[in-house]
């Protein structure tokens, strides 16, 4: 048994570290900014051609979180290849698996993050808002110097979540022909036949990865907190 | 500045019904009157917080028409023009004490960070906090906070300070620190306008008092006859008996 752990373990970081880590990270990352940017959109003014944008962005929330992720990586990796719009994309849309991912994954943690960081801009206190309106800062100042911050803080919790579900995801990668982990674990399984052991043993490194990721999320929120709050000489 | 034919509803329920009111410069304002009678209303509309739906709003030579749009430029003369000072205090939590008294200046009025924290220091002389300049909101009583936010009011150099129940949210020592600050300021010709529950310190500090009642006013004057007995009417007396142990 150790024997055939010793083998397959290192594929199975390899593919970890090659792909299961890019992919979560630069997707969590794109997601983020495309949440950022769905959040304010959807808190800003509903007037004008606004309403056309903020519907929109409503519809998109709305698409990728009730349709399944799977679901979504099969639209965009084998659908979109048959969506020839003539002049536009005559030869279908092709992406390479990789690509595939991280649009799905992307767009995925996009819509459940605009959702926490809409959540976290509200739970601002309105008095914040008015106190930097009194002081003369416009909407796009306070925005980032008063508002963005403290809804940083708040979300943190449960962006990282998001996040760790992300990389346990990214093991749906598979069925869009991604070599990540739980691929790597199939096929050393198919050729060892040893499915037990080869899926416990890709289910033992991503329980690895997740808690140390919950270890930094711990480590980042005492930071926050600490960058807030100096105890010692200073309090009352 | 002065206020006139102002009405502003919520809903159905008009909150201000017409009034005109003028806040002479240099002096203290201090507006009295039950609860909901609408003072933190005229008080925000000032800071243009809240927009009535008529009336104008002159200050110096600047004409506000609520019935129309406010342009950007408009509001933010205004907002510079005068400081808030919420019963909440509003600090920014994630800024120090320092940082929320120069974030103004440098963010708005683009004064340069050395400029700013001087400037800033010596406001903290004032409010009688210099050694809090590094503490963080949290970390302040009821009534530093209430100081800090009078300093970070006064960093924008408003021609007014706007004060909505600036102590009711504090304990009575605590309070009297807070408007020992305020006589003070008071004392150096700063124009305020103050909303208070606290009819000993208006007594005390105001040169003009306003008594606002379901929306209108109803007294608008001096305070020695607001207080005297002979003068007032029946309404004020009782308003003054249910407030303080006169009778
Ligand atoms: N945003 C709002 N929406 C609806 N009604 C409001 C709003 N703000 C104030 N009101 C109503 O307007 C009336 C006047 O309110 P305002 O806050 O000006 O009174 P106030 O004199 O400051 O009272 P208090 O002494 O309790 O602070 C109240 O009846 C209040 O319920
Ligand atoms: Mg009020």
């Amino acid at each position: 048994m150790w024997n055939t752990i010793s083998t397959s373990l290192p594929q199975i970081l390899e593919a970890g570290f090659k792909y299961t880590i890019p992919l979560a990270l630069i997707s969590f990352f794109i997601g983020l900014a495309l949440a950022l940017v769905t959040a304010l959109i959807r808190l800003s003014a509903t007037k004008g051609i606004n309403i056309v944008i903020k519907l929109f962005f409503r519809f998109y929330v709305w698409l990728f979180r009730s349709t399944p992720l799977l679901v979504q990586l099969f639209i965009v990796y084998f659908g979109l290849p048959y969506l020839k719009i003539k002049g536009l994309t005559p030869e279908g849309i092709k992406l390479d698996p990789f690509m595939a991912g991280v649009l799905t994954f992307s767009l995925n943690t996009g819509a459940y993050a605009s959702e926490t960081i809409r959540a976290a801009i509200e739970s601002v206190p309105s008095g914040q808002w008015e106190a930097a309106a009194s002081i003369g800062m416009t909407r796009t100042q306070t925005l980032k110097r008063i508002i963005l911050p403290q809804a940083l803080r708040v979300s943190v919790p449960p962006l990282a979540n998001s996040f760790i579900s992300l990389v346990k995801d990214t093991s749906l990668a598979a069925s869009i022909t991604i070599v990540e982990m739980f691929e790597v674990s199939q096929q050393i399984a198919a050729e060892n036949y040893e499915p037990l052991l080869m899926y416990s043993l890709v289910a033992v490194v991503y329980a690895i990865f997740c808690t140390i990721l919950s270890w930094l999320q711990g480590k980042l929120e005492k930071k926050l907190n600490a960058s807030h709050v100096k105890r010692g000489s200073e309090s009352r | 500045m002065k206020l006139e034919q102002v009405n502003k509803t919520f809903g159905s329920h008009q909150v201000l019904k017409n009034i005109s009111l003028d806040f002479p410069r240099g002096k203290v304002t201090v507006l009295v009157g039950p609860s909901g009678s609408g003072k933190s209303t005229i008080l925000r509309s000032l800071n243009i917080l809240e927009k009535p739906e008529t009336g104008t709003y002159d200050f110096d030579d600047l004409q506000i028409d609520f019935s129309k749009e406010i342009s950007k430029n408009d509001l933010f003369y205004i907002r510079q023009k005068t400081g808030m000072v919420f019963q909440s205090y509003n600090l920014f939590p994630h800024f120090t004490v320092l940082e929320n008294i120069i974030e103004g200046p440098i963010q708005v009025l683009k004064k340069k960070r050395p400029f700013a924290i001087k400037q800033a220091k010596e406001l903290l002389i004032k409010v009688g906090l210099s050694d809090k300049a590094n503490a963080y909101p949290e970390q302040l009583s009821g009534g530093q906070a209430q100081r800090v936010a009078i300093a970070r009011s006064l960093a924008m150099n408003p021609e007014y300070i706007l004060l909505d129940e600036p102590t009711s949210a504090l304990d009575p020592e605590l309070e009297l620190e807070v408007l020992k600050v305020l006589l003070q300021i008071a004392k150096e010709q700063q124009s305020m306008v103050i909303v208070t529950h606290n009819l000993a310190f208006a007594k005390r500090v105001a040169d003009k008092i306003i008594f606002v009642e379901e929306g209108n006013i109803i007294y608008d004057g001096s305070v020695e006859n607001f207080f005297d007995p002979d003068t007032r009417n029946a309404r004020i007396s009782q308003f003054i008996s249910s407030m303080t142990f006169e009778n």
